[in-house]
């Protein structure tokens, strides 16, 4: 009776359990009871054991009843309830249950030889559950049909939820990794091909061995051939299991480690998602490669019917049809080609216009093969296509455009393109516009990406702050004149602006060859980077002059996979080819001089007229001189990506003054005198010229002819009796030039060939430079606004120059002239269409940082007295500078470095003529900030007005000579008229989308708009030309 | 035998075909006379067309499930708690509309298979 209690005691659980699926079965009790006695007669003693553990167990189960309930509910039970067979398993699986649960007391650890051994708890509850289930089961056999029915529903609705388990979040997903209690995988060699095979045959293999295999599971995989994987608590039990398996080898059994286990199920679930319209390549035969779309799907016979660009050889087709003999071996591949029905009836090919039985459609047959609109419909096995990450390139799917679908193929296209976008495709603040369903065409941000969904802030208003639709209906967006960087697709890496929008295609203005390039928005993101794409192949970078096998040679225009286009150096026509690396003797980095019609000498960096053939008129600077052909070029110039090649002879040199500045910054000064129409309208900027040009013109003025770029820099001698010297040029006549040898106090006269003017100076001299540069700014910046930047960059080697100046012969190392940095570079600083297109100028080299903040300003902000304190502070300076016998050493504490030159000098120069000493200063020194920005002053822009230490918004009127502003206050310049001094006043920085002037720089003076910041660079749309600039944010001023 | 197993196929080639909400694999035959173990609310059995739209013949892997309960690798795939029989480790297809809603009706929940 003990028994019996314990059942009852035991069914009254149960029942508690399951009162919801038991309730109308419990006028039945007596026969469960029954049925439970029959069941467990057998091991009547151990149950008295068991239940006790049991009723342990029970307590675990109430903490999740619910669960149980439920899982119970969907797992097992429901789909074999009819046909549960009443056979004797129940009771065997009793008795194993009971079994178990006896070891479990005893002790889990020990390896037994009762089979449940390893299993753990969790597993005994779902097997104590699996037993108690079968009660209601076995009554479902004597069940009417309707309460069978009702029992069902009732159990159905009460479990509305988590049926299966099966709600995969990553949470519950990590709750179930495996452990040291979980049963292990074991990696058994199979045959080949055999894999999916043989882990049937093992399932079949444990259905009729009834369970004593005790491995738990076999899995192949589809992508590991060779292999399967056994999942089973002991490696006995795998053996047991493969024993006498005719596609399993070698006894080797490997155990897979525990933290790969899950990779071993993470099978990427084979997106094929082979809809109509789907793009695909075809992976056999002729048409390898090639892209396909998908017409139809036979899912159940597995295939597809593609449409194909048919490449099919008509003439072989009509041999073949005719019978005449037909090669066997395939000598190439018929290029594709749409198909011509006319032209194949003209080959008397029998052409059938029919229906097709299956879609109704009509279709040219040629023998089995059908045709539509030129391509063929072909059907084919799923196993020979393939559909993952199909990239169909832009002129794949412009093939496939036929007139009549225009649209319809285009929207297709899309479709496709946006199956295959990587993750992370919407980035947080992405223009996007929705190209499906309701909200089409509406245009917003991404504010949130999730797995599928993306939510944006839509542009319209009146709808909610944010929506979100699927990423497969959203596109991304841009404007003509956004900035983008192409990052997939064929032209990676390319940069440029968009110019035109034609739905999802953009057209883009590249960076690197001023070409348009047509590509999907979807390749592309917004960036403010200016890249070429690749620019360098092996030891060759774009614009290099080069020269080739056959000795002809040219100018690298761009830069292709693998080969350069070059274009030749025949100044009679342009001619570009397609150069392979291993084609490329040497890169030609000679310089020459050559002269122009007018014996007017020409180097590089001289900017050009040409006078005769196709690009008359045309003007740029030179680039490269070779063999008396000149490289020049004008950016704007569309082709040969600005190139222009033309015999020496045919050229003039554009305002020699031009050239020898750009060559000889402190030269420039010469041009400036010349044409004074150059010089800065502002009094201020003039007045900080002065002091450099009295330094470099009172020694030279006299002398120089005004257009011999060599005079007054610094050369290194390197052939002769003076090889290795350097000095600085003082003269030329004819070939030969007078040096002013630095480490001798002599002159001498060298021939003109063996002097390089390239001289990388060292620290010293740089120094003196730039006191030469900087002095001579004014003129300079306003065109070429890096000088000034590049000032500060030379300052730490300043120091030694402020010793040199004691002694009075060094004196002259402050001269301006003295040495330049390369010169060459000149042009391209004043020329800010040019900053893109050399790989120098790109962020990150650190060269390049000059050019990229090309104003002076911004130069003199970025290295705020750093140049100078490292130069030695003023105080060091100062004394360097008082032992110099210059007059000028007590005026400007500060400043000293300007001033001493400019004292003497005053007089002699026109341009410095209104200079003090005290405002050449603070022009030149970084140190004096706002001071700094005085020059930069320009009618119109606003400024705050620190006046009496009130500060108030200003726009500039007018600005007078003496560097003061006349500013209207108010921050759209309608209030009263101030004269405000320029330390007083300051720009306001612009904002994106702030209508700005450009304070500096070749382009001072132009307005435009900031249409985007990056760092300390704005890019700035300029409003006359609407071309795209990268300036320093310095010398931007905000406009009213 | 806690319960019977599933129909095991009775190939390995392209007649196979896997069950879009209980990954079950059987032959497209198999399917068509006796439906599928798990969901015979799906009455494949009775529609033949029905086959077609619940199954794929795409499907990545197959795993024979021969405890289902006390197998990891089974509970991993979240079909721990359906009968015995060979399973495929994922489908890519989701499950028809109309079925779908067939499943909410009798409160099966369906989860379609997360895209890649």
């Amino acid at each position: 009776m003990v028994r019996r209690f314990d059942d009852e005691d035991d069914d009254v659980e149960e029942e508690e359990y399951e009162d919801e699926e038991e309730q109308l079965l419990d006028d039945e009790d007596y026969d469960v009871d029954e049925d439970v006695g029959r069941g467990r007669g057998g091991s009547s003693k151990k149950r008295g054991r068991s239940d006790f553990i049991d009723d342990l167990a029970e307590e675990d189960d109430e903490e999740d009843e619910d669960d149980d309930d439920e899982d119970y509910g969907g797992g097992g039970g429901r789909g074999k309830r009819h046909k549960a067979p009443r056979d004797g398993s129940q009771f065997f699986d009793l008795e194993a249950q009971v079994d178990s649960d006896e070891e479990e007391e005893e002790d889990e650890g020990e390896d037994g030889f009762i089979v449940e051994n390893g299993a753990d708890i969790p597993d005994e509850d779902i097997g104590r559950r699996m037993h108690r289930r079968p009660l209601p089961l076995r009554e479902d056999e004597q069940e009417d049909v309707e309460a069978l029915e009702r029992s069902i529903q009732a159990r159905y609705a009460r479990s509305s939820h988590a049926e299966y388990d099966e709600e995969t979040t990553d949470v519950e997903q990590q709750a179930l990794l495996p452990s040291v209690r979980d049963p292990k995988l074991w990696m058994v060699k199979c045959a080949i091909g055999r894999e999916r095979e043989t882990a049937v045959c093992l399932m079949q293999k444990y259905i009729d061995r009834v369970s004593d295999l005790q491995i738990r599971s076999v899995i192949a995989l589809d992508h590991l051939k060779n292999y399967i994987y056994i999942e089973a608590d002991k490696e006995a039990h795998v053996r047991e299991a493969i024993k006498g398996q005719r596609n399993i080898f070698g006894a080797k059994i490997m155990l897979v480690p525990i933290r790969e286990m899950t990779d071993v199920l993470s099978v990427e679930s084979k997106a094929i998602d082979l809809s109509r319209d789907t793009w695909v390549r075809m992976k056999l035969g002729t048409y390898k490669g090639d892209l396909a779309q998908v017409v139809d799907v036979d899912n159940v016979r597995q295939r597809v019917t593609v449409k194909l660009i048919p490449r099919i050889d008509l003439q072989a087709l009509a041999n073949k049809l005719e019978g005449r003999e037909v090669p066997k071996k395939k000598a190439f591949v018929p290029p594709p080609r749409l198909m011509n029905v006319d032209e194949a009836r003209e080959l008397h090919i029998r052409v059938e216009h029919r229906r097709d039985q299956l879609t109704g459609d009509y279709f040219h047959y040629i023998g089995p093969m059908m045709f539509r609109d030129g391509f063929l419909y072909k059907t084919v096995s799923m196993k020979s296509i393939s559909a993952q990450n199909i990239k169909p390139t832009f002129d794949e799917l412009e093939k496939f455009r036929t007139p009549s679908v225009k649209g319809e193929g285009e929207m297709v296209g899309l479709s496709t393109l946006f199956a295959n976008r990587k993750k992370g495709h919407f980035m947080k603040g992405d223009a996007v516009i929705v190209i499906k369903g309701d909200l089409k065409n509406l245009k917003g941000w991404v504010e949130k990406v999730e797995e599928e969904n993306v939510h944006i802030r839509p542009e319209m208003k009146g709808l909610p702050k944010t929506l979100a639709v699927n990423e497969k209906e959203l596109c991304k967006y841009f404007e003509p004149g956004n900035h983008v960087k192409v990052v997939t697709g064929t032209k990676e890496g390319a940069t440029g602006m968009v110019v035109k929008v034609e739905q999802h295609v953009l057209i883009i203005l590249s960076d690197t060859t001023k070409e348009h390039i047509r590509v999907f928005s979807d390749d592309v993101v917004e960036s403010s980077e200016v890249t070429t794409g690749v620019t360098k192949i092996g030891d060759y970078e774009l614009h290099d002059l080069v020269l080739l096998d056959n000795n002809s040679f040219g100018v690298i225009i761009r830069i292709e996979r693998e080969a350069f286009q070059v274009l030749k150096g025949v100044p009679e026509r342009p001619e570009v080819s397609l150069v392979k690396l291993r084609e490329i003797k040497c890169k030609l980095e000679k310089k020459f001089d050559v002269q122009d019609r007018y014996r007017n000498t020409v180097s590089v960096k001289d900017v050009v007229r040409i006078l005769e053939g196709s690009c008359k008129g045309k003007q740029g600077p030179v680039e490269h001189i070779y063999k008396g052909v000149l490289f020049v070029y004008d950016r704007h110039h569309l082709e040969h990506a600005g190139f222009i090649c033309a015999k020496a002879g045919s050229c003039c040199v554009v305002g020699g003054s031009r050239s020898n500045g750009d060559r000889n910054d402190s030269f420039s000064k010469i041009g400036n005198f010349k044409t004074p129409s150059r010089v800065p309208p502002s009094p201020r900027r003039f007045s900080r010229g002065g002091p450099p040009f009295d330094s470099a013109g009172g020694r030279h003025r006299g002398g120089r002819g005004g257009h011999d770029a060599l005079v007054g820099i610094t050369v290194k001698v390197r052939q002769g009796p003076y090889k290795g010297y350097r000095g600085r040029v003082v003269d030329i006549k004819g070939q030969s030039v007078r040096v002013e040898l630095e480490s001798q106090m002599k002159v001498v006269t060298v021939d003109r060939n063996f002097v390089s003017d390239n001289v990388v100076v060292s620290t010293p001299y740089r120094d003196t430079s730039r006191y030469g540069m900087g002095s001579e700014t004014p003129m300079r910046s306003s065109r070429t606004p890096l000088h000034p930047y590049m000032t500060p960059m030379r300052d730490p080697g300043a120091t030694p120059i402020h010793d040199g100046m004691r002694t009075p012969m060094r004196d002259r190392a402050w001269n301006p002239y003295a040495p330049m940095s390369p010169p060459r570079d000149n042009w391209e600083e004043g020329n800010p269409a040019s900053w893109g297109t050399s790989p120098q100028y790109q962020p990150g080299s650190p060269p390049s940082r000059a050019y990229e903040a090309p104003t002076p300003g911004s130069g003199w902000a970025s290295t705020p007295g750093g140049s100078y304190s490292e130069a030695g502070t003023p105080r060091d300076s100062g004394s360097a500078y008082a032992n110099a016998p210059s007059p000028y050493m007590p005026s400007t504490p500060s400043g000293q470095p300007m001033t001493p030159s400019s004292g003497p000098y005053i007089p002699g120069t026109p341009g410095g003529q209104p200079m003090t000493p005290g405002t050449g200063l603070d022009a030149m020194s970084p140190v004096i900030g706002p001071e700094s920005e005085g020059p930069w002053f320009m009618p119109d822009i606003l400024v705050s007005v620190n006046k009496s230490g009130e500060e108030t918004h200003g726009v500039i009127l007018e600005v007078l000579p003496d560097g003061s502003c006349k500013v209207a206050l108010g921050s759209n310049g309608s209030g009263d008229t101030v004269i405000a001094l320029p330390s007083e006043m300051e720009t306001v920085p612009p904002k994106k989308s702030d209508k700005i002037k450009i304070m500096g720089g070749s382009l001072r003076g132009l307005t435009g708009k900031l249409i985007g910041v990056d760092g300390t660079d704005g890019i700035v749309r300029i409003d006359d030309s609407l071309d795209v600039k990268i300036l320093d944010l310095v010398i931007l001023a905000k406009l009213p | 035998m806690r319960s019977a197993p599933a129909q095991i196929p009775t190939s390995f080639g392209h007649e196979l075909r896997a069950c879009l909400r209980f990954r079950l694999v059987k032959t497209y035959d198999q399917f068509r006379e006796s439906g599928c173990e798990n969901c015979p609310f799906f009455k494949m059995d009775e529609d033949n067309e029905r086959v077609v739209d619940c199954t794929t013949p795409n499907f990545n892997g197959i795993i024979s499930v021969m405890d289902p309960s006390r197998s990891w690798a089974a509970r991993w795939l979240r079909i721990g708690r359906f009968v015995p029989g060979c399973y495929t480790l994922a489908v890519s297809e989701a499950l028809p509309e109309e079925l779908q809603n067939m499943c909410e009706e009798v409160h099966v929940q369906y989860v379609p298979p997360k895209r890649v």
